[in-house]
């Protein structure tokens, strides 16, 4: 009993040496999150070679697309100021890059929720001909080679080794420890700031019009709809329905969160609203109606010039500047500088 | 005198209460073990499995022409299925022993993963069962090593999920680019799942013994002329590709276990 009391006592000294316990703190007011870390704990140096891997182009093809390159922290981790996202060879994807933040809290990614698993995102765009265009092996062996990556593995699990599960849930450990929950918003209900009183018009508005599906304290409800946007005919994108097959979800699409959405334009899943106002005037007045049109939006949402200004007023409590800022997420060779916005850098 | 006495029986009384407390905490860890490990089943007896793919009763070689029944002429590439669960069928219902779940991807490209010896419970069988493709609770359960490793190819990345099977290579019926034909199914999700579990008899319905001495081999036999000509006649000229879940790969899927037909038996050589 003594031996195997020193035993584990010794086993647990031996992991805890190697790895630091890096504890995932739950927002207040937050619900608890889909992905909890199990069968990958977090740890420091996990999260550290995730964020590695994130800012690395070695994961692409023509090593000029590293997760990074369409996921920018000054934009809250969207593209900034594109429509579409793009990446090898000069090609465009299909759809508008989301910002990542608060994927912890997600069951199913992508605008028509085809991820089911965290873990498995990034295999998306690292093997899209159109983004990374990368082969699963070839990253594998093109970190193998790198001496720098090879000790960076061995410290995240403990022992040698670089496989696609250990890639995967570095970045995961990454990827899920983006939280933004420190916008003014956030503060408000914690009780440390007030709203002035145009903020607090619009978070009225807010939640008589916008908030069942853009639900608190995640500003979704991780449903899909067709929000009435008509079919574009260069792009054929059916959303939900090119996962399910199933022509009920013929295009709908995820209800993206509002969190920091004066960051992530321009909007909509092909990136064809390029501001807040274009939206609102959608829901206002240029719903196409069609077989699966959300019923609470057959009549459109009634938003008046008035409304507007307050909704606009509110949406700007929902910016997370410490989140953009955190030198946490930047890219660890940097060293602390985070990047700007820039003219198109490709 | 009383005094002593009391004490006596207050010492007794600790002790009694000491062996109790004892004996419940062995009872309880008793239960928890029990209750939580359920006793393993023996599985000293080897299930020797072989998957053998033909043509129109003619083993299937790779890269080789070939003709469909309906007279197209083809040939295959690469041709890898999963399966798991795999388990004898017992004559003796009281044998509760239903596979491991370990994943095996079975690829004709790599001989040695066609044959398996699996470890199974000691009986009287006539016949096999597992499941084709990979469980719905095993397809979001996130990075996975072995057979499930994303990076063996089978796994979908944009509408995530692993193909229940894969059958590729070239038919001069296709219209596709280079006359590819390629056949990528997979689908877990209500009403077109691919994942199917398969139950497959012995011809003449022959029982065998499987013990800790006896090996037997069984051979389970693809017939391809029924993928092609099947519940939904597969005309490479018309459906050449399929490479997303949906109706019709549910259908090619039950094509496809529509090709495992009777299993044979032989001593293990």
């Amino acid at each position: 009993m003594k031996s195997l009391r020193l035993i584990s006592a010794v086993g647990l000294c031996c992991v805890i040496w190697t790895n630091t316990p890096y504890p995932f703190k739950v927002p207040s007011g937050f619900p608890p999150p889909v992905y909890r870390f199990q069968n990958n704990p977090r740890t420091k140096q996990g999260f550290e070679l995730g964020r590695k891997l994130f800012y690395d182009g070695k994961l692409s093809k023509d090593g000029n697309f590293p997760c990074s390159s369409c996921h920018q922290q000054f934009a809250a981790f969207a593209t900034y100021e594109h429509r579409l996202s793009h990446g090898f060879n000069n090609q465009f994807s299909f759809r508008n890059a989301p910002g990542l933040f608060n994927l912890a809290w997600e069951k199913e990614m992508h605008w028509d929720g085809g991820i089911s698993h965290i873990e498995m995102q990034p295999l998306a765009p690292l093997l899209d001909s159109h983004e990374m265009a990368e082969d699963l092996e070839d990253v594998i062996s093109r970190l193998k080679k790198d001496k720098s990556y090879t000790a960076l593995f061995n410290q995240a699990f403990g022992s040698p080794g670089i496989n696609s599960q250990r890639l995967l849930r570095a970045l995961a450990q990454f990827t899920a420890s983006l939280v933004s929950a420190d916008a003014k918003y956030d503060r408000m209900k914690r009780g440390e700031v007030h709203f002035d009183e145009y903020e607090q018009k619009g978070y009225a508005i807010f939640q008589k019009k916008c908030g069942h599906c853009h639900q608190e304290p995640l500003f979704t409800d991780f449903s899909y709809r067709n929000t009435g946007m008509e079919l574009d005919t260069t792009l054929l994108d059916y959303g939900r329905m090119r996962i399910t097959g199933r022509k009920e979800d013929s295009l709908k699409f995820r209800v993206p969160s509002l969190r920091n959405v004066f960051l992530t334009f321009p909007y909509g899943h092909d990136g064809r609203f390029t501001t807040i106002s274009e939206v609102l005037e959608h829901y206002n007045s240029g719903i196409i109606p069609s077989a699966t049109l959300d019923s609470s939006l057959a009549r459109g949402i009634p938003i008046s010039e008035n409304d507007r200004f307050y909704l606009i007023s509110f949406l700007s409590t929902l910016t997370d500047s410490s989140f953009i800022k955190n030198p946490l997420y930047s890219d660890p060779q940097a060293m602390g500088r985070i990047a700007q916005p820039v003219e198109d850098s490709h | 005198m009383i005094n002593s006495s009391k004490a006596i029986t207050w010492q007794t009384r600790k002790f009694i209460t000491g062996q109790v407390k004892a004996i419940a905490i062995t009872f309880l860890i008793f239960l928890m073990t029990t209750s939580f490990h359920k006793a393993d089943p023996v599985t000293d007896a080897k299930l020797i499995i072989s998957f053998r793919a033909y043509v129109h009763g003619v083993p299937l070689e790779l890269n080789k022409e070939y003709k469909n029944p309906f007279g197209e002429t083809f040939e295959i590439s690469r041709f890898r299925f999963y399966a798991s669960h795999i388990a004898p069928v017992y004559s003796d219902t009281n044998v509760k022993f239903n596979g491991r779940s370990v994943y095996h991807l079975i690829d004709f490209s790599d001989s040695v993963s066609t044959r398996l010896a699996l470890p199974v419970t000691p009986g009287l069988c006539n016949g096999i069962r597992f499941l084709l493709g990979v469980d719905s609770l095993d397809q979001i359960r996130g990075a996975q090593r072995g057979a499930l490793d994303p990076a063996r190819g089978m796994y979908w990345t944009w509408n995530s999920g692993y193909q229940s099977f894969k059958i590729e290579g070239y038919s001069s019926a296709s219209s596709q680019p280079a006359h590819i034909m390629a056949y990528h199914i997979g689908g877990y999700r209500h009403p077109f799942s691919t994942i199917w579990k398969i139950r497959i008899n012995t011809t003449d319905d022959i029982a065998f013994r499987l013990t800790k001495e006896n090996k037997i081999m069984v051979e389970v036999p693809i017939e391809l002329d029924y993928f092609f000509d099947g519940q939904t006649p597969l005309h490479i000229r018309e459906i050449s590709s399929c490479m997303t879940a949906g109706e019709l790969a549910w259908k090619i899927s039950e094509n496809f276990i529509g090709s495992f037909n009777g299993i044979t038996l032989s001593k293990n050589p």
